[in-house]
């Protein structure tokens, strides 16, 4: 690890004075930050100290929304009885992840701000144009089997790792975060970027500006949601496919859909097209199958992840099926 | 007149009974009133073990009515009792007086490296050691003793002897020194910070990348809490925060202040076994014992969570502790008798 | 006491290991240690231009940074294979084998300077491209000269290719295996201690600590009682910490260099590098049988891969030569040079591999007659070991059948595939036989009475969690009589009397045999030293006016054994769940007979098996260390992209039945090693559950998801 100035911000202000001028990084649980500085693919010349801030309560709001402070941590948040009961699926995401240990450590603005499991990003040494712009991809002809099947361009096929993301897309939830000059919203599909042609550039945050906290709408679909992941073993490893699913019901009727992919995307993703073709259908297993097909479509397959679309796909009808069948 | 043995000179023959005259290894001797190993705590004794392995020494104690001697790894020998005179001899031929104090340090060719002597008794043996080690690396260069931040406590010792270090005659050819570190680049600057360790304060200062795994294992002596993966992503470096288990290789040391933290050395009260301990013991849940220590505090912060009741649930939350061996299955049912049994 | 052998006796060292007061070799306290770290090379083949250490050398807390421009060169060494000795890469050349190679040594005051240092280190590369993909090389594959320890590489008896053409049933399928790499808890490490020039003690963790000693000596130069190994703790071995690999010369050059302690421990990334693994393999097996399903002919050919520098054989063929009756076998092995680093000894080796291969087979074939699997393994039962041309040591083989097969609920099995459900989850029942070879080799042991009434018994063999302080200390209380409390077991420690390394599980057998017989002997020597009837052994050391009375022992291999084949024994079902959507398997329960002879502690032995096991889910459905075919680099070098099996993929039950068997042909304690054979044939089972399962035959390991899609 390359040496660096601990600083510890007693106050948001400090924080952003810091950060604003680049080369330095906030740091809460270390889960993503001490591991990449360790590896060498992050070296932050300041490291911020935010875990005074008072950030990390978790509230319940008027119109029946959650406020989530940004050094909430992951065990918290999973195990909060509000989560539990009106937003089960942001719950079991959560809990999908990681490990207990992580969790208790993991906060939900560096669950938010986690980067890629890419070995060739990680390993330091192979072309790669997120950790140096321009130097190609080596995923694209590598060993590509965890790598993104939707959302990738030429330049970068790095799947985003994070479960609890997957849930947020499907909950609608909006970032809210503090600059130096001024505090804005975020909608969650607006948070993180696609690789294109800057795979080195993750999310719309400026330098300057520092997640406060997360709000996730109250909503007819949130209570029946549900989270479905597959992974290589049943626990602590990254999904091959998972999806947070959330349906409103009038009866037999779909009457509001939400679907967000994990594990196969660049970024948390949204799959508009299928939520629009459920909205008005029985909640029925052709539904479910042609909702799966369009979320699907356009995947890009590569030499050892095609397996993702078809997996996808059935990850998409079980986690349907389940959240209509009540089965959790 | 007494011949001043001092550092560079050869060291006289030590003509005592069971004890080989010189040897082709680097020894320690200790000239002490009234020293016995049957008396020393067995930190104590530790302690001196590792400073030993430092020095690459053995170390004879000689003393008034016993003497000894010991490697760092070998049972401690009681040499014979009737040695008094032939001690005598000897410390008179060190230039050490009657009744007095001292420690030499005498290097594979038989060259002293390092002499200590006091007409007051020294401080303990163990510090006499450390101020060696110390001595050892010390640049010539800048005339000042370089020692690591770890020995804060022995500073004014070390400073006392390297005087006398110094200020030994000279010898006509000074052996090879270890080596020092060449001019070194101004270091990360390190920080002073206190952590709460199994109910005790400790300082310490620290870089600011170390983390809390290896300030407890290479600064703290806490070598329970293991290094399996330095990512996140074993579970051998469980510690307990404020009761909550994470991973000590991802915490900064400098962020594990202010918390209340717990180790597997700080489980036991005393010589009582905690129940998760003794269970882990009685379901065989621990084979080759290097995930052990992060398996048992995990799975008694697991207790704690109160989220885990059925087997399957326990395995669930459990399964951020890897475990090479095969030791799950005794490892659940460990956890389970100790959750049924309503232990602490 | 008398009686101690057999009884279920918590571990010795369990209390030490709960506490935190176990001792592994980077804990050792050593002050004013350096830290040393192992840099790797970028590239799997070409050279190294250059190393510039201009800038690392100036960074904080740097002692010293050894290439091969300045590094001290060793004495050459030509490695003896019989001690698994490896060829190592120390410093010497530009040449890269493999990538992550250890090219530089980086040695610092602390380790956080130590590891900084080494990213500034400017190293330019000369690369070639390398070549490590297997089955595009196959062509190349050549004949292994011979398997090590395991005896020769080609066998063949009668006539295959004519009992070929009169079977009235025959198959020939192809497995293949992956790479599996050992993954202990504890990461290699070695603190290296000079006492002068001629002295070293180094603390290692190790399986074989008079293998370092060795290797260490003829290195650099030294008698061998002048070096001195420790290891009283390890955190797993498996195979990779068998012999010396490069760290640990390097370990004990820097020290030499800089003249001061160093502890070099090696990273979790680096363990997938250069301390070995199983290496991949492609197995072709062929089976025929007559009418009735009696084998006519086996063949068993298997390619493996291998370096360019240095030879190890997964000995995959092993088993098929004597494990069913069958009057023509052949088996051969061959080998693929890539630019790989060297693979090695791997839990279970061969029999991990070569069971995945003929107990498929076997299965497959029972699905082509059309009788149950386990009836077609009784029908190939062999009663005499037809390769070696010996009598069986002692074999449960059919015991195990019987008592797994009904505890399981075997008859019940319907033959189709996909006849069981559990919900929407398919199920399926896969069983196969199980064999471990039986080894011992000289060890020596020796024994003293304290006047004290401790008994301390003494051996430089190592406990990597087989539990070796507590088996010893049992057989030294029976011999002695004497309270199993009042036992001290000593080992870990080339000061103690030579014992082989910890591997192919014969500790038990060999090193127990030794305990027994120094136990035995000094005995003898109490005995002669009584004056009274009522003298205890305590009361005699006193009177004869000592500390204490000594004896050694060394123990051989016995003639009786020399004329069987020894082997240990099991039958293993197992199984599955499958999610038919979501192709995830799940190992619900397993049930495992195991036949091995004297069982010493029937408490640590379950734990062995139950560790075989688990290592066999690992291998059978989510293990894999992948390599990019494009540069050569591993892909997979950390515990969260390579699986090993987590708590929760343990099966609900794992049930283990001790087959009682007395097998005093094998050794006077009727002693045999269990540490390997959960690993026999667990895969194959596994398999055959996914068949029984899914209706798919699944010929590649490991059983993934894309696989079951």
């Amino acid at each position: 690890m390359k040496p660096f100035t601990y600083v510890r911000a007693e106050r948001e202000e400090r924080a952003i004075e810091i950060t604003k001028n680049g080369g330095a990084q906030v740091i809460a649980g270390g889960t993503t930050l001490v591991d990449l500085m360790r590896i060498g693919v992050m070296q932050p010349t300041t490291v911020v100290d935010i875990t005074g801030l008072p950030l990390d309560t978790i509230e319940t709001l008027p119109d029946g929304g959650l406020r989530i402070g940004a050094l909430a941590r992951n065990q918290t948040v999973a195990y909060h009885a509000a989560v539990v009961q009106r937003f089960p699926v942001l719950s079991e995401a959560i809990l999908a992840g990681a490990s207990p240990q992580i969790r208790n450590m993991a906060t939900t603005a560096g669950n938010l701000l986690q980067r890629t499991r890419c070995a060739y990003f990680r390993d330091g040494v192979s072309q790669c144009n997120k950790r140096a712009p321009g130097s190609g991809c080596a995923a694209l002809d590598g060993y590509n089997r965890m790598h993104a099947v939707l959302g990738t361009s030429e330049q970068c096929i790095a799947t985003h790792p994070s479960d609890m993301c997957v849930a947020l897309a499907a909950l609608d939830a909006v970032v809210h975060v503090r600059g130096a000059a001024a505090r804005r919203a975020i909608r969650f599909a607006d948070l993180h970027a696609l690789p294109g042609k800057t795979p080195h550039i993750e999310h719309a945050l400026a330098p300057d500006e520092l997640i406060t906290h997360v709000e996730v709408p109250a909503s007819a679909f949130a209570a029946r949601s549900h989270y479905v992941k597959v992974r290589d073993r049943s626990e602590f490893a990254f999904a091959l496919a998972s999806a947070a699913v959330a349906v409103a019901l009038k009866g037999k009727t779909i009457t509001e859909a939400r679907i967000a992919l994990g594990g196969v995307a660049t970024k948390p993703w949204r799959a508009l097209e299928a939520e629009a073709a459920l909205v008005g259908k029985p909640a029925a297993p052709a539904a479910f199958q042609r909702a799966a097909d369009l979320a699907l479509a356009g995947a890009k397959p590569r030499a050892h992840n095609a397996f993702k679309i078809e997996l996808a796909r059935r990850v998409v009808v079980r986690a349907l099926t389940e959240v209509v069948g009540g089965q959790r | 007149m007494m011949n001043l043995v001092c550092v560079g000179s050869a060291a006289p023959e030590v003509a005592v009974d069971g004890i080989e005259p010189t040897c082709d290894r680097p020894r320690v001797i200790a000239f002490i009133r009234d020293w016995s190993a049957e008396r020393e705590r067995g930190d104590d004794i530790a302690m001196m073990r590792a400073e030993l392995r430092g020095l690459g020494a053995e170390l004879l104690v000689l003393s008034q009515d016993t003497s000894w001697s010991f490697g760092p790894d070998d049972h401690i020998e009681k040499l014979g009792c009737d040695l008094a005179p032939a001690i005598a001899r000897l410390a008179d031929r060190f230039g050490v007086a009657a009744g007095g104090e001292a420690v030499f340090v005498i290097d594979h060719e038989n060259i002293v490296r390092f002499v200590h002597r006091a007409s007051a008794p020294l401080p303990r043996l163990v510090d006499a050691l450390a101020a060696a080690n110390e001595a050892m690396l010390t640049t010539r260069r800048e005339n000042a003793v370089l020692f690591t931040r770890r020995e804060w406590n022995i500073t004014a010792l070390v400073t006392g002897f390297a005087f006398v270090f110094l200020s030994a005659c000279r010898a006509r050819e000074k052996p090879q020194a270890p080596s020092p570190a060449p001019a070194p680049a101004p270091s990360a600057a390190e920080i002073t910070i206190e952590l709460h360790i199994n109910g005790k304060t400790r300082a310490l200062r620290v870089d600011p990348r170390t983390s809390l795994l290896d300030a407890l294992r290479e600064q703290l002596g806490l070598t329970g809490t293991k290094k399996g993966c330095d990512m996140g992503q074993c579970g051998a470096c469980t510690v307990l925060a404020n009761g909550e288990r994470v991973l000590s290789c991802l915490t900064l040391a400098v962020m594990a202040q202010n918390k209340k933290l717990v180790t597997i050395e700080g489980l036991a009260q005393g010589e009582t076994l905690h129940p998760m301990q003794q269970a882990f013991i009685t379901h065989d849940g621990l084979q080759c014992g290097y995930c052990t220590p992060g398996q048992i505090l995990s799975a008694v912060a697991l207790l704690a969570e109160g989220h885990a009741t059925t087997d399957a649930e326990v395995r669930t939350q459990m399964s951020g502790n890897l475990c090479r061996c095969g030791a799950q299955p005794n490892i659940v049912a460990a956890i389970q008798a100790v959750r049924r049994g309503g232990g602490r | 006491m008398k009686g101690d052998i057999g009884k279920p006796f918590d571990r010795v060292d369990g209390r030490a290991k709960v506490t935190g007061q176990a001792t592994y070799a980077a804990e050792v306290a050593v002050k004013n240690i350096a830290h040393a770290i192992v840099v790797g090379s970028a590239i799997a083949r070409g050279r190294v231009v250059s190393i510039d250490i201009d800038a690392a050398q100036k960074r904080p807390g740097v002692i010293r940074i050894l290439t091969a421009q300045n590094a001290p060169k060793l004495r050459d060494v030509v490695p003896d294979p019989k001690k698994g000795d490896r060829v190592l890469q120390l410093l010497e050349d530009d040449r890269v084998w493999y990538a992550e190679q250890p090219i530089a040594v980086v040695v610092a005051d602390t380790l956080e300077h130590a590891q900084d240092a080494a990213t500034s280190l400017v190293v330019r590369y000369d690369a070639a491209t390398a070549d490590v993909a297997l089955e595009p090389n196959l062509s190349r594959a050549f004949d292994a000269e011979d398997l090590g320890p395991n005896g020769q590489a080609a066998s063949a008896r009668g006539d295959v290719a004519t009992a070929l053409t009169t079977a009235a049933h025959r198959i020939e399928r192809t497995y293949r295996t992956q790479v599996q790499t050992h993954n202990p808890m504890e990461p290699h490490a070695t603190i290296a201690v000079w006492h002068g020039d001629t002295r070293l003690t180094v603390y290692d963790s190790t399986q074989g600590i008079f293998n370092v000693r060795g290797a260490l000596a003829k290195r650099f130069g030294l008698p061998p009682e002048n070096v001195r190994v420790i290891s009283h703790f390890l955190g797993g071995g498996f195979g990779c910490k068998g012999a010396p690999w490069s760290h640990v010369l390097l370990c004990a050059m820097a020290a030499k260099a800089i003249r001061r302690p160093v502890k070099l421990a090696i990273t979790r990334q680096q363990m997938f590098a250069f301390v070995g693994y199983r290496p991949r393999t492609i197995q072709k097996v062929t089976l025929a049988t007559d009418r009735a399903g009696k084998l006519l002919a086996i063949s068993h050919d298997a390619i493996a891969e291998c370096s360019r520098f240095d030879r190890f054989v997964e000995p995959s063929g092993l088993q098929s030569r004597h494990l069913y009756q069958c009057d023509n076998v052949t088996t051969n092995h061959k080998l693929v040079e890539l630019d790989i680093a060297t693979p090695t000894f791997t839990r279970g080796p061969g029999l991990t591999s070569g069971t995945f291969a003929l107990e498929s087979a076997m299965d497959e074939l029972a699905y082509e007659i059309g009788i149950d699997p386990l009836e077609l393994r009784r029908r190939n039962h062999a009663e005499r070991d037809d390769h070696e041309k010996k009598p069986y040591s002692a074999k449960s083989l059919l015991a195990a059948y019987d008592q797994a097969s009904k505890r399981f609920g075997w008859a019940s099995r319907p033959m189709k595939p996909r006849s069981l459900r559990d919900g929407n989850l398919l199920v399926g029942w896969g069983m196969a036989s199980v064999t471990y070879p039986a080894k011992q080799r000289p060890a020596s042991a020796r024994a003293l009475m304290r006047a004290d009434g401790t008994l301390v018994v003494q051996a430089g063999t190592q406990d990597i969690g087989t539990g070796t302080y507590t088996i010893m200390s049992q057989i030294a209380a029976d011999a002695m009589n004497v309270p199993f409390e009042r036992v001290r077991f000593e080992l870990g420690d080339t000061m103690l009397p030579e014992t082989p390394l910890s591997a192919g599980s014969l500790t038990a057998a060999s090193t127990g045999t030794a305990v027994k017989q120094a136990c035995d002997k000094l005995r003898a020597l109490l005995e002669a030293l009584r004056t009274s009837p009522n003298q205890s052994w305590a009361d005699i050391v006193a009177h004869a006016g000592r500390h204490e009375i000594v004896a050694e022992a060394t123990a051989n291999e016995s003639e009786r054994k020399k004329q069987h084949s020894c082997h240990t024994w099991g039958a293993l079902f197992v199984e599955v769940k499958v999610d038919p959507a979501l192709a995830r398997v799940r190992v619900s329960r397993i049930v495992a007979a195991y036949a091995a002879g004297t069982i010493l502690n029937p408490k640590t032995a379950r734990s062995q098996y139950i560790g075989g096991l688990i290592w066999g889910i690992g291998y059978a459905l989510m293990e894999h260390t992948v390599r990019d075919e494009h540069t050569g680099r591993i892909v997979t070098p950390d515990l969260v992209e390579y699986h090993v099996p987590v708590q929760a993929d343990i099966p609900d039950i794992i049930d283990v039945i001790q087959v009682p068997e007395e097998d005093l042909n094998m050794n006077e304690l009727g002693v045999k090693g269990i540490g390997e054979i959960g690993m026999s044939g667990s895969a194959a089972a596994i398999a055959n559950a996914v068949f029984h399962a899914t209706g798919k035959r699944i010929r590649e390991l490991p059983i993934t998801v894309e696989k079951l899609l």
